[in-house]
């Protein structure tokens, strides 16, 4: 397939300056032998953000293994992962839902297969200057639909709410919509209400504004916020496994049809218990073993 | 590229026979590069036409979809920008946009313009040479950490003396955006008042005018073009930016009520949901819609300052 | 004082003209303090630590101590690239804007063409990247692609700083040039360019600048990841360069110092466009200084 496109470029551009790169390129990618032990060609990974650090993680050790593979990696939305995969942009989609299948929002990708490479556990989090420590479905269903905008309404200090929240689309917002909110409407609101682009200025955001509330995945909770307990169960990785916390997700490797050659190998190898349980267990995911 | 070269060459065979060829070989040779380079030129000015052709074309293609979906007068004159339950009305970005436009301006040009007249007219030597890097240095911020900056220290700021929960708003935008386009504004605009003959200072002068006087009725208009050629420039950035406005805006797709309502401009929509869309949704064409809107603001903005520029400016 | 009346008007403008001159001067300091706080601010908090390890490492995804090697390569590699793709083209079409256009309605729409072009936001040009290069001639994620995309938002900048520069050369040095008989290709070789070059040079410090920093189009077109080797020159390699890895480590790295590498990223992309002025600059003042002797 990408030998068969090399070949399409090099009809389509015939810079001469850059031949002599190309060339080299052309045989290290050019011929996509299926020898399982002589693995090489090009796979490129796009989509979701929140599964970035894992791809990158799991490029880095796969080449080393597998020196004539070149791992691509780039990450814009979840939505983009199965696009670019439909597209041919990409080999691999990385999707914080299962898109084979309807989600709010979204349409299923027909003929899709989508690969669980991780569980991902998400938090609610406040500014640390807020004194509530657990919020039933029920009160963040208020908090988000924007009934409830004072903290005392929740067991708090007399202090308005001040809601932030991901983009519609955002991998992290339909898992939390869905889990937390039990499908839950986050209704836009005149004040008190700012919308952030990626976990790390939803942690920013929350860390630095008083009274705030937003979500966020579990990996980048630290001491500069406060996660909250979600029906009297603490955010942890332990009680995602033994069932009692609910807010979570698996992740997703979107390939065109069943993954082949080195697509599928590189797959294998996050799915295999060697990087579940050492590599992806440390970047703070959940092995998909783990969860029954 | 050919075809000119080998008629040279010909020419050049022709003329090398007779006496006195060598001068006349230098005479072509000197008109043929003459010619050459017009062309050259020709083509670049044509080359950054396509480009501009191929983002026309790339990103109209798309766009144009939108009006498929969309009414034009929904798209244009509607408030309400409910992608997800199929209303788009762009109407909103575009005033926000404006707004935000606007208030960047007001704040950004007396100050660049300020610093660059400080730079170029009043500030001794060894001033402007610290000052003039330390200007291009901020250019090379890049945007994401305007926009932290802007997130963990402007808007605290702002909230506190305020009393806002939030801060965020076209306030903290415009003032993000006024440090990135200060250095672009100032520079060449600096650039444009130094390069005013010195004669026209020391008639002036020689009248008896003072320095501000030289500076506001002789330097200034004398500069004119430069410097709307640099507040354009200028304003194109700040129209253009998004990473960093991104950050301190708020996200909020709705108008603008005060300086600190959290609200959305056109650029900061397209970068929040460009990523998190469906390729071939009403949606995906509309954010194109508005890319290409983006273009053609700023095409008349342009229209406009040059305007401006044209009956108050070129003294020269 | 001799023979000269102070008549009110006089005085009021020597006191407008003092009023003024100490205005100018404090709206100087106070713009002078912030931009040397805010650089006190991004160098303070990433030079103490940066060390030449951090510079030449690899990133790490999960153990703190990753560096930025590959990805500052990168950076140059692919502002180089698409310098030396920009520069000929943007001066020659600020020349032909200058020199060579007639003053009619088509110049016009020229000038408005490239002033349109330079308001055209970055995201943008990452979006057309990504159509041309990943959908049409389907190479993926490349430093090329990131390169001619960079290389399309420099373009106009130039042509207009160049425009400009070459206009505020004065008519009578052309004039003398002329008179020599000249053509106008030698006329702006030899002394309209070396005049306007001071200015030229201002806008490509400007233009590398802001390219060297620039996120969004990088993003789009050359991916977030590098092939984990250092000094990677092939154009098909996938081209994350330092400010995409820093907007990365800031919104997504999960890796413990992630705070403190944002940080260096930040102070070695300062230093990095202070190090492009100098380099820049450094020829310009010789020429000067022999000029002036």
């Amino acid at each position: 397939m990408r030998g068969v496109l090399q070949v399409k470029l090099f009809k389509k551009i015939s810079l001469v300056a850059v031949t002599s790169v190309m060339l080299v390129s052309s045989a290290l990618v050019g011929a996509v032998s299926a020898a399982p032990s002589q693995l090489s060609g090009k796979i490129t990974v796009n989509g979701s953000t929140a599964l970035l650090p894992l791809t990158l993680q799991a490029a880095k050790e796969f080449q080393k293994l597998n020196p004539k593979v070149k791992v691509a990696a780039s990450g814009k939305g979840s939505v983009t992962g199965p696009q670019a995969v439909k597209k041919g942009i990409a080999d691999i989609g990385a999707c914080d839902w299962d898109a084979s299948m309807d989600v709010p929002g979204f349409k299923a990708f027909s003929g899709q297969v989508a690969n669980k490479v991780a569980v991902i556990p998400f938090a609610t989090v406040v500014n640390n200057n807020v004194k509530v420590t657990d919020l039933s479905t029920d009160q963040l269903k208020g908090i988000y639909s924007g009934k409830i905008t004072n903290w005392k309404d929740v067991g708090g200090d007399n202090a308005d709410i001040v809601v932030i929240t991901r983009a519609f689309g955002s991998g992290t917002r339909v898992n939390y919509q869905s889990k937390a909110l039990s499908g839950g409407d986050i209704t836009k609101k005149e004040k008190n209400y700012k919308e952030v682009g990626s976990s790390g200025d939803m942690k920013t955001a929350v860390a630095t504004t008083p009274n705030s509330i937003g979500y966020i995945d579990l990996v980048y909770v630290t001491s500069d916020l406060k996660a909250v307990k979600f029906n009297g169960v603490a955010a942890s990785t332990d009680n995602v496994i033994n069932g009692s916390y609910k807010i979570w997700a698996y992740g997703y490797y979107m390939t065109k049809g069943q993954p082949t050659g080195a697509t599928k190998a590189f797959i294998e190898y996050v799915q295999s218990s060697k990087f579940q349980q050492s590599s992806l267990k440390k970047l703070k995911f959940i092995p998909i073993a783990a969860m029954k | 590229m050919g075809t000119p070269a080998q008629s040279f060459a010909t020419k050049d065979e022709l003329l090398t026979k007779p006496m006195g060829s060598n001068r006349f070989n230098r005479y072509a040779r000197v008109h043929f590069s003459n010619k050459l380079f017009k062309f050259y030129a020709l083509f670049s000015i044509f080359a950054l036409c396509f480009v501009l052709g191929l983002v026309i074309f790339f990103i109209g293609k798309t766009a144009l979809l939108t009006f498929q979906h969309v009414s034009v007068a929904e798209f244009f004159f509607s408030f309400d920008w409910t992608p997800e339950e199929g209303r788009f009305g762009a109407a909103l970005f575009i005033i926000n946009t404006l707004s935000l436009t606007a208030l960047t301006l007001v704040i950004a040009v007396p100050i660049s313009v300020g610093m660059a007249i400080l730079i170029a007219e009043i500030a001794p030597t060894w001033f402007k040479n610290l000052v003039r890097p330390v200007l291009d240095l901020l250019v090379g911020i890049p945007s994401i950490v305007y926009g932290y900056l802007g997130l963990t220290v402007l808007i605290p700021f702002l909230r506190e003396i305020s009393g806002e929960n939030l801060g965020d708003g076209l306030l903290a935008a415009a003032l993000v955006l006024t440090l990135m386009i200060l250095p672009t504004i100032c520079r060449i605009s600096d650039d444009a008042i130094s390069a005013v003959p010195k004669k026209y200072r020391d008639a002036a002068y020689a009248m008896g005018s003072t320095r501000i006087q030289v500076i506001m009725k002789v330097i200034l208009p004398a500069a004119g073009r430069g410097v709307v050629a640099a507040i354009i420039m200028g304003m194109t950035r700040a129209i253009g930016e998004t990473m960093a406005v991104v950050m301190v805006i708020g996200n909020t797709a709705q108008l603008a009520k005060s300086f600190f309502s959290p609200t959305s401009v056109l650029t900061s929509n397209i970068v929040m949901q460009i990523s998190n869309v469906d390729f071939d949704s009403p949606w995906n064409y509309a954010l194109h819609m508005m890319a290409f809107l983006l273009l053609l603001i700023s095409f008349a903005l342009i229209l406009f300052i040059r305007f401006l520029g044209r009956k108050g400016g070129d003294l020269t | 004082m001799s023979g000269f009346t102070r008549t009110p008007k006089i005085t009021r403008s020597i006191r407008l003209n003092k009023i003024a001159t100490v205005g100018f001067y404090t709206l100087g300091i106070l713009v002078l303090t912030l931009i040397f706080w805010l650089l006190y601010t991004i160098l303070s908090k990433g030079l103490p630590s940066l060390s030449w390890g951090f510079l030449t490492k690899l990133p790490e995804e999960m153990d703190v101590g990753g560096g930025i090697g590959p990805v500052l390569f990168n950076s140059f590699y692919i502002l180089g690239i698409s310098l030396a793709l920009s520069i000929p083209i943007g001066i020659g079409a600020g020349i032909y804007m200058a020199e060579y256009a007639p003053k009619n309605k088509f110049t016009e729409v020229l000038r408005i063409c490239v002033e349109s072009l330079a308001s055209v936001p970055s995201i943008v040009f990452g979006m057309l990247g990504l159509a041309i290069f990943a959908s049409y001639f389907q190479v993926g994620l490349t430093i090329l692609g990131g390169a001619v995309s960079l290389a399309f938002l420099n373009l106009p900048m130039l042509a207009r700083v160049t425009e400009e520069s070459i206009r505020a050369v004065p008519v009578d040095v052309r004039n003398a040039s002329y008179a020599l008989g000249t053509t106008k290709f030698q006329c702006i070789r030899t002394v309209v360019l070396p005049i306007a070059m001071r200015g030229i040079i201002t806008g490509i410090c400007l233009v590398a600048g802001r390219a060297f920093g620039e996120s969004a189009v990088i993003l789009l077109t050359a991916g977030l990841s590098t092939s984990g080797e250092m000094w990677d020159f092939n154009l098909f390699s996938p081209g994350e360069t330092l400010a995409v890895h820093l907007w990365y480590v800031q919104s997504e790295a999960i890796v413990e110092d992630a705070k403190q590498i944002a940080d260096r990223s930040a102070a070695v992309l300062v230093l990095v466009v202070l190090l492009i002025n100098l380099l820049f600059r450094i020829p310009l003042w010789i020429s000067n200084r022999k000029l002036k002797m």
